[in-house]
């Protein structure tokens, strides 16, 4: 019954919901239904004037019906208030004024970097992966970059990454165990999901979890937890687990 | 003066090396019917362009035809994932995959819009892709003297765009997302469109919304009912995920060339 409440996918998505401020621009990129749907429900509770930037341009977007398959639709250029294209969400960040954009990798180390690229000789690769999209020119202009992850494990968290895609403003990596936070140039956990644990949280990362207290991620509330079925009812937020 | 051809004729103007943009963004408006045709015509040595590409570029490769991709983000985004061919193309060392931030393309292209060999891009300054690649250097601000990052223009031989509406002229309407499609008209030395729709000339000298692309930049117009399927058309059509599944359990060039063999009725009846 616990797990059936409490699930990972609903408190990453209004962990991250939660550090959007009233007022902020915001950028989500491709293949990124957690910030999608965490924005929307930023914006339905708390920060009604936050104002959402996408790929397909649409400003503000109140979508009828999300894809499953796609955060980069014309469904959020629909019903949207204005045409903000992708470049020019670029030159928004290059110019400062992007607040906040939401971005993921594959690899990440305690000291904030991000690899999107590649595993192994980045001319001849033993893994080529989809690559980074937006992130080496957002990531350090942008005015904070939240990234998240939907798989936490030694392999994703390690203690050097293979490839320096990008380093920057990272703020915060939301992970299906924990938050992580840097301060001073360091990664360092800064709250543990009440559905995982500081143990479960070590054997899964690959450099030692520094913190100078445990506190937890506050679960999702009723009012998030309407919001959210009724902003994403076919639960494409849960698609990646 | 008519502009309209056949997709053969139309890709056959596409040339073994050539810089290829390709319209639309991941899987939304991809121009899959030229795609397919560049397959069957087995074009080799293509340069690939695009910001975030899915299908067409995974298909492109497989298919043989590629030898490098300059993108920012090759996937099928979360529900169907990765890019398998690509990845096995570039992992083999058969085709090289020159990574850029998906704003790189976009300056890479805005420089050759505006007629000059770089750009500056501020916000690549701490990346292992400046010093693995040759397209990005880091020069000295001649005016501030602080250190900058420029991207090497990138001029399109040939952009290949799928749009809604175009006219016999090449005068062409986007109806949705415009992407990186207008930029990559500016950028390309030559566009080849194609059009889910062929429509009269005063459908845009009696509209409000002109069209998006003028007739002079293009060369060449193809009528392409379902020329971005299985991938999107706004206003049209969306994904075939069926299809689209299909098409990713693929494992060989036989079952590449059934695959392309079913698409063949509705590719040539433009």
């Amino acid at each position: 019954m616990m797990e059936e409440k409490n699930r990972v996918c609903d408190i990453m998505v209004c962990a991250m919901a939660r550090l959007i401020p009233d007022g902020s621009k915001v950028f989500h990129g491709v293949s990124s239904h957690m910030p999608m749907i965490a924005l929307l429900l930023a914006k339905a509770l708390h920060a009604p004037g936050a104002v959402h930037l996408n790929i397909p341009g649409g400003t503000d977007p109140d979508p009828v019906r999300l894809k499953k398959y796609t955060s980069a639709g014309p469904e959020l250029l629909e019903r949207a208030t204005a045409y903000f294209p992708l470049m020019e969400v670029f030159d928004l960040a290059m110019r400062g004024e992007l607040d906040l954009a939401f971005l993921s990798g594959i690899q990440f180390d305690f000291r904030g970097n991000v690899n999107a690229s590649v595993i192994g000789d980045y001319k001849k690769p033993k893994v080529r992966m989809p690559g980074g999209a937006g992130s080496a020119v957002l990531i350090p202009t942008a005015k904070r970059a939240i990234l998240w992850r939907t798989k936490h494990d030694k392999r994703t968290f390690v203690n050097q990454v293979d490839f320096v895609t990008t380093r920057g403003n990272v703020e915060r990596i939301i992970t299906p165990l924990c938050v992580f936070k840097m301060e001073n140039g360091e990664m360092v956990l800064e709250t543990i999901h009440p559905t995982s644990s500081l143990e479960e949280v070590q054997e899964n990362t690959g450099f030692p979890i520094k913190y100078s207290h445990i506190a937890y991620t506050p679960l999702p509330t009723k009012e998030e937890l309407s919001a959210l079925k009724r902003i994403d009812p076919g639960d494409f937020r849960n698609i990646e687990f | 003066m008519s502009k309209i051809m056949t997709l053969q004729e139309a890709a056959a103007r596409i040339h073994d090396g050539d810089i290829l943009g390709l319209g639309g963004n991941v899987l939304h408006r991809a121009p899959m019917a030229m795609v397919r045709e560049l397959v069957r015509q087995k074009k080799r040595d293509l340069k690939l362009v695009k910001t975030a590409g899915a299908m067409d570029v995974d298909m492109l490769c497989f298919g043989g035809c590629v030898s490098s991709v300059d993108a920012g983000f090759i996937s099928y985004e979360s529900e169907y994932s990765l890019a398998g061919h690509y990845r096995r193309a570039v992992e083999s060392g058969t085709v090289k995959g020159n990574e850029h931030a998906c704003y790189t393309v976009i300056s890479a292209l805005r420089a050759a819009s505006y007629g000059v060999g770089f750009m500056p891009v501020k916000g690549l300054v701490i990346s292992d892709l400046i010093d693995a690649n040759d397209y990005f250097i880091r020069v000295e601000d001649p005016f501030t003297k602080e250190p900058v990052t420029v991207v090497k223009a990138i001029r399109p031989d040939v952009a290949v765009i799928h749009v809604q509406e175009a006219d016999e002229e090449g005068n062409a309407r986007i109806t949705g997302p415009l992407f990186e499609d207008v930029l990559f008209s500016r950028a390309a030395k030559r566009v080849i469109l194609t059009a889910e729709n062929i429509v009269h000339g005063s459908a845009f000298t009696g509209s409000s919304k002109k069209a998006d692309i003028p007739h002079f930049l293009v060369e060449a117009v193809v009528k392409m009912p379902k020329g971005a399927a299985p991938c999107s058309c706004p206003g049209s059509y969306d994904i075939d995920g069926k299809n689209l599944k299909g098409f990713k359990k693929l494992k060989d060039l036989d079952g590449l060339n059934a695959y392309l063999k079913a698409f063949e009725k509705s590719d040539y009846k433009g």
